[in-house]
């Protein structure tokens, strides 16, 4: 468990620093997806692995292509020297989010979170299915908030429709206009 | 069967050991803070939207840390999960329709181009 925790800890963190730091957004996308993979990995680990099947299917597979679309679309050829990708605010951003990083890190471990063991996660798919409907005892409030979220998502498709929609004779599209 | 010396066996215990609750909060705390960096330095829309993405999935692994480890979680962080995913990909439909409408209009998505709202 050690090794798989080290091992995901890798790829998950240098990947995320990849997304960073990579000069082509083609190459920061693919970082993302890996950095994405190595957070299924530690789902399983967790005892969720329906979890950890979401994530590769919404995170991996949907946001990626969605992110890698976007890019198609906006991507002109620009130099790419890292003083046209990254606005001068490179060491003190660094600055700032290490030490965000390390104050949640060291609040993180230096709280006593009372001999916690591992396997009190919901492993069967029925249990955590039953969790996320609001069936079982003390979930409730999930149905509610399943049905929200539901919504949401119907509004969020309708309006990305209508932000996205291209009006006839006003812009160009990649250099047509109408 | 060969004996295995203590030191061998005691080293062996460790690797298979389930790693502590803080191992995981540590890592979804540096994948937060590697996140809010690049959200912060980079210039491109699309790569900061990436970065917001990765400062949820942070945030993702810490509640199923706390499901998992935690008694009294119940198991529930794992559906709290599952709903920050599914806004978390709202977000990103509607975040990426913008950009592809400023890109429409100012034929630019760099960050700190797009300033018609600055006060």
């Amino acid at each position: 468990m050690t090794v798989a925790f080290a091992f995901l800890a890798g790829m998950t963190l240098v990947s995320a620093l990849g997304v960073v730091l990579s000069r082509s957004v083609v190459h920061s996308a693919l970082f993302m997806s890996g950095s994405f993979l190595g957070v299924s990995g530690y789902f399983v680990m967790l005892n969720a692995p329906a979890l950890a099947a979401f994530q590769v299917l919404i995170y991996v597979g949907a946001v990626t292509v969605v992110i890698l679309f976007g890019i198609m679309f906006t991507q002109k050829p620009q130099v790419r020297r890292y003083r046209t990708i990254i606005n001068r605010q490179f060491w003190a951003g660094l600055m700032v989010a290490a030490g965000v990083g390390a104050f949640l890190a060291y609040v993180l471990s230096a709280e006593d979170w009372g001999g916690a063991e591992a396997g009190n996660g919901p492993r069967e798919v029925g249990a955590f299915g039953r969790d996320l409907l609001g069936v079982s005892q003390g979930s409730e409030i999930f149905t509610l908030l399943f049905e929200v979220a539901s919504v949401l998502l119907l509004v969020a498709v309708v309006a990305a429709i209508v932000v996205s929609r291209r009006k006839i004779g006003e812009g160009v599209d990649r250099g047509v206009r109408e | 069967m060969p004996r295995i010396p203590t030191q061998v066996q005691e080293i062996l215990d460790t690797l298979v050991a389930a790693p502590p609750l803080e191992g995981y909060l540590v890592v979804g705390a540096l994948l937060f803070a590697i996140g809010a960096w690049g959200a912060l330095i980079r210039r491109n829309a699309v790569v900061v939207f990436m970065c917001v993405e990765l400062m949820i999935n942070g945030v993702n692994l810490t509640l199923v840390a706390f499901a998992d480890y935690l008694p009294n979680a119940g198991g529930l962080g794992v559906s709290y999960a599952v709903l920050v995913i599914a806004i978390a990909a709202a977000e990103i439909a509607v975040g990426l329709a913008i950009v592809l409408a400023v890109f429409r209009s100012r034929r630019t998505v760099n960050v700190d181009e797009v300033t018609s709202m600055r006060g």
